[in-house]
This record gives structure tokens, sequence and C-alpha cells, in this order.
């Protein structure tokens, strides 16, 4: 009788911060889902994939949800759709919210030996899909190898309260008593934009690079950085290397989306992320790859101060308690947000993403082979993650020429890496 | 596992040329490839009865009007048509672009089939019929298709509810038909009237808490 009460009523929650850009600004061209994979051994069983799915959307009720248009704002409303895995039919990445359309914002599908997760942006950032995901292989792992296991059944550590994954954490932790005039602006700068052949219906070239965690970071350790340092300075090199000559008197631009749970102690599974740009200019800087990963490093010291990143939540915060903003219809919202992101679009070169280790129970680590992610792009972008000693690096680009990743897998190749890659075309 | 010997990486699916260089491999090293990803089909999009259409319309006006400028007659009846060609246009537009929302296509329908009367009304000489017939009638049958779909399709309430009070209180407006004396025939404008207050009273009456709920949710700030 309780529990019936209580469905009558209509759940919903407000977006937090940052999911309420990308409503206004996916298109076909831009679909801002990302895809996390999960390679294994075996081939993957179907149905207890659906079984571990079903159980997984009980940690995570979030994920239920709808996103619809209010009159002032979206908002997520709770449904009762059971997502279905389904063999993977559709390209990396395709859209996943479509105006007006009620589906759940993720898919999930298999083939062959990969289990694929997909999701629009404004249901979590990569943090909270890797936990999704983390969850869900538990279970499969668990359902699918029971026999074998055993009485060696790890249990699952949840981690966080339901409440706790369901946190708005830009709302909690930001503080609106930031002085205005410590609030400089950064100045808008017109990066250099990649350009190229756009693929037939708007498809996602991805390629995928395997290689060992540890020799990367010896590398890095070489050029006396971290790995993420050396990886976007590499980037970077990569997209000097392909740049007309006429071009090289606009910086190239590198944004690096940061996961915030780390600074506030959060654990929420939606978005808790902002990002920084690194800046390079080949005008006034060397070209030698040593000296552009000595000011990358520089640079990301600087950007990733505590106060820095304070002050960017407090001002995007700003923006959204505006009480003027607040007022104006979804429409005109859209339409601002939609111009924004064209001058930010500007302003950008390349980005490129840590989502970091992934982690599984000891006893499940001989059945999967690796992980991956990717993410739809408007130009050649890199992600990365590494489970166990093996990193993948994924380049995901709308077009159709490959010159940037070839520079970049080179360059490691002639490091003595022995790289593996796959590609969707 | 294949080998590009120009870029020293290793492919792992079944590809001709390297991925990133476009070179040509080599034979196959060892063991057989298994693909990773799968083959997706093209995704052609069917636009062409939409192509039909719009190339007949527009075949259709061009004769008119050159028929009207061989045989000139005393209305400009190619105007006529240009804007029922138009008018059918809209009407299609906001059926496809709201195909996912039944409810909200329905209110939007009868917003554009009342716009539409009157303009036509006007266009042709101010008969009346418009406000007389046009508008009551989309509203009673819009207030019942409504309820008929939800019915038919599962809707639950909170999914159609906002549109029925829109629709109600939309219905409610030949009121002003009535106190300005702008209709010549009263009964579909009482009806439409009488109706929409009974089913604005229903939808308050035993579904305010999920009616305040809804507002709330769509309005917030």
């Amino acid at each position: 009788m309780k529990m019936k009460e209580k469905k009558e009523k209509v759940e919903w929650e407000k977006l937090e911060n940052a999911s309420k850009i990308f409503p206004a600004t996916s298109s076909n061209k831009d679909t801002k889902v990302y895809r996390i994979s999960a390679e294994l051994h075996k081939n993957v069983n179907p149905e207890n994939l659906q079984r571990a799915l079903d159980l997984t959307l009980e940690s995570f009720p979030m994920y239920k949800s709808i996103l619809r248009r209010g009159f002032f704002w979206y908002y997520f409303e709770r449904s009762n759709i059971s997502p279905k895995v389904e063999i993977e039919s559709t390209n990396p990445c395709s859209a996943i919210y479509i105006e007006g359309k009620k589906n759940l914002l993720f898919r999930v599908s298999y083939y062959k030996k990969r289990i694929n997760f997909e999701l629009f942006h404004s249901l979590s950032d990569g943090a909270g899909a890797v936990w999704f995901l983390e969850t869900l292989v538990f279970h499969y792992m668990k359902i699918n190898y029971k026999v074998e296991l055993g009485d060696s059944v790890p249990s699952l550590d949840p981690s966080a309260s339901i409440s706790q994954k369901m946190d708005d954490s830009f709302w909690k932790n930001y503080t609106s008593n930031m002085q205005d005039s410590k609030i400089k602006k950064a100045q808008y700068i017109s990066a250099y934009i990649i350009k190229g052949k756009r693929i037939d219906e708007n498809k996602m070239k991805v390629i995928e690079g395997a290689m060992s965690v540890e020799e990367v970071l010896n590398i890095s350790r070489e050029y006396g950085t971290s790995m993420t340092v050396f990886l976007t300075s590499l980037l970077v090199h990569s997209i000097y290397v392909d740049m007309p000559k006429n071009k090289r008197k606009k910086p190239i631009v590198i944004s690096v989306p940061i996961d915030l749970r780390g600074y506030y102690n959060s654990s929420t599974a939606r978005n808790f992320f902002t990002t920084i740009n690194i800046s390079y200019d080949f005008q006034n800087n060397s070209s030698n790859f040593k000296d552009i990963v000595k000011y990358v490093d520089k640079e990301f010291k600087k950007k990733l101060e505590e106060g820095n990143i304070d002050l960017k939540i407090s001002r995007f915060m700003k923006i959204e308690n505006n009480p003027v903003a607040r007022i104006v219809p979804l429409i005109m919202k859209d339409l601002f947000m939609k111009i924004a992101d064209k001058f930010n679009d500007k302003s950008i070169s390349s980005s490129i993403s840590n989502i970091g280790r992934i982690k599984t129970a000891k006893e499940f680590e001989s059945y999967i082979k690796q992980f991956s992610i990717c993410v739809s792009a408007r130009a050649p972008k890199i992600t990365f993650c590494s489970y166990k000693d093996r990193l993948v690096i994924t380049f995901t680009s709308p077009y159709k020429e490959t010159d940037i990743q070839r520079v970049f897998f080179q360059f490691l190749a002639n490091k003595g890496i022995k790289i593996e890659i796959t590609s969707n075309m | 596992m294949k080998y590009c010997n120009h870029c020293k990486v290793y492919i792992r699916e079944e590809h001709d040329r390297c991925v990133l260089c476009e070179n040509m491999l080599d034979e196959e090293l060892n063991e057989k490839n298994e693909d990773v990803f799968p083959e997706i089909q093209p995704f052609y999009e069917s636009h062409l009865a939409l192509k039909i259409m719009m190339f007949i319309s527009i075949v259709a006006l061009v004769v008119s009007f050159g028929i009207n400028m061989i045989f000139p007659s005393s209305i400009n009846w190619p105007i006529l048509f240009m804007f029922g060609v138009i008018s059918i246009w809209v009407g299609l537009i906001i059926i496809v672009q709201k195909r996912y929302h039944i409810p909200k296509k329905i209110l939007w329908q009868v917003i554009i089939i009342s716009i539409l009367a009157v303009f036509w009304d006007y266009k042709t000489g101010w008969r009346g019929w418009s406000l007389d017939y046009v508008i009551p009638i989309a509203c009673v049958s819009a207030m019942i298709i409504m309820y008929v779909t939800a019915k038919i399709m599962n809707l639950s309430i909170r999914n159609y509810i906002t549109y029925a009070l829109l629709d109600g209180i939309f219905g409610i407006i030949p009121v002003l038909f009535i106190i300005f004396d702008l209709v010549n025939v009263v009964y579909p404008s009482i009806i439409s009237i009488g109706f929409s207050i009974i089913s604005l009273s229903a939808i308050f009456i035993f579904q305010g808490r999920e009616m305040k709920g809804e507002i709330n949710k769509r309005m917030h700030i």
C-alpha cells in the first residue's frame, strides 16, 4: 500500500550546473554522448548482462530518469522504463537525447566480447559512468561465472549511499562570497581550429591504441612529468605537426576536464567536473617537444591550484543563480547557450580527458582484457583510461583524416612501446 | 594481428590498410583477427515522399500563377491557393516535429487550425464561420481526442494533464465571442464553454494534487 502511494507521486530533479549546457547544445553533429566499453576474454552472454543491468539500476536510481523541458529549465523525471540490453547496432556515440522523445539517457549494448555503456552527458560525467560500468561488470561477472568462481565471489562495496550518489555537488560546494574583483575573467582567445572532411552521416571515427601503462609512465618520468601532462604535450605536438604554416599564429588550446570529487570530497554519481584550458602558442614558444612538456607542466600546476578551481565553480554558479537568468524562458536560454557554446568552440582546438584507473575485484581480473572510452567530438579528441597494466588511448574524430592520430601513435611507437590499434572504420 | 611497418603498430582487426597511415598491410602474422566493432549499416532516411510533395507543391503553384496570368480572372485565386499549400505544410511540420508527444501535438493542432480558420475566414470576406463553428468544435474535439488517446495509449495522467488544462482554458475563450457579439450561431460556443468548465473542474477536483506537482515541476525557476 505504502509503495503504491509513493509511486503515484512524480519524482523529479533539477539538472545540476554542468549538465544544463548539454541538452541545449547537443545535435546530430555533436551528440554529447560518450561510451565506455569493457572488453572481456570471452563472448558476452546477453541474458546475464540483462540481469546484471537490472541489478545495477537498483543502485543507481537516477539513471531511470528521462530528460524533459520545463518552462524555465530542463528537469529529470523518474520513469518506469526498463532498459533492454541490445546487440550493438548504432555507431559509437550516436544520439541518445532527442527532444520530446521519452527514453532513458543511456544505452547498454554488447558485441562479441565487448560490453558498451553509452550515456548522454547530462546524466553524469566520466567518473560517474565508470562507477556504473564497474557495478554492471561486477554483477555480470558474478552471474556469468558463478560456477567457476565458486566460493571466491567477492561482495560489492556500494561505497556511497543512494542519496550521496544523487548529490548535486555543485550546489553543495560552491561559495557565493567570492569578491567580484577577484574574479578575473580569462581573456577570450580564438584558438587554432582543426579542419577536415566530415565523415558521412556525422559518424565518429574511433581509433583506440592499447599499450602498457608502465611503459608510458616510464617515458613520462623521463620527461620529468605525469602521464596526463605528457600525453597533453604529445597531443599539442601532434596537432602542431599537422598544422598549416600560415595558421601558426593562433595558439593550440587543449581543454582538460577535471574531476572535482577529489577536491571536494564528494561521491556523487552525477556530473561534478570543470575544465581547464592549456594554451600553447608556437609563435612565441619553441616547437621542441621538451619545451612543450615543460610549459604544459607549469600551466597544469597553475590552473589546478585550489583557489582557481573554487573561482571557476563560483563563476558558473553565479550565472545559474542570477535572478534575471533564472526567469528567462527555456527557449531563450537554449538560444543563449547555443551561442555561448559556439564561441567556446572557437576557443578550443581539442581536448584530452583522463578517466583514470578502472578497478574491479581481484577475482575478476582474469576475465577482463581492457576498458576503453570514446566521446562524441567536433574536432579530434583524446580520452583515455587504464585497467591493470593496459592503457587505452582513444582518438575520436568527426574527420576522415588521421594525421594527428598517426603522429601521436608513431611518436609512442618510436619510443619502443608496443601499440595495438583498433578502429571502427 | 597485422603489423604496420611504417607506423610500427599492431592492427587488431581485419584491415587491408593501416588505420593510421593507410599503407597496405602484410599478411596475417599469427591467429586470425576477430572484429571488435560491428559493421553498422548506413542509415538512409527516406525523405522521398517529402521531396515529391515539395516538388508537387511548387509545380502546382507555378502552374496556377501562370494560368492566372494567361487567363486573368476577377479574383486572385492563385494567392488563395498558395495560402492553402502553406496551411498544409504548417500542419504537416507540426505533426512531424511533435511526433513524440501526442497531447502536445493535439494542442498545437488546435492552435494552428484556429489561426488558419480565422485567417481564411477573413480572407474570404468574413462570414464568421471560423468563430461560429471551427474554434469551439476544435476545442471540444481536442479534449475528447486527448482523453481517448490517453486511455488507448495508456499515458499516465501527468503526461497529458497540462495539455488538457491548457485546452480547457482555450475552450473558454468563446465566452468573449458571445460577450462581444462576434458570433451568429451560439450553440457551438456554448457547448465548448460548458465542456471546458466541466473538464477543468474535473481536473482540479480529481487531479488537483497531481496538477500542482506538475506545475511545480514544469515551472521551477
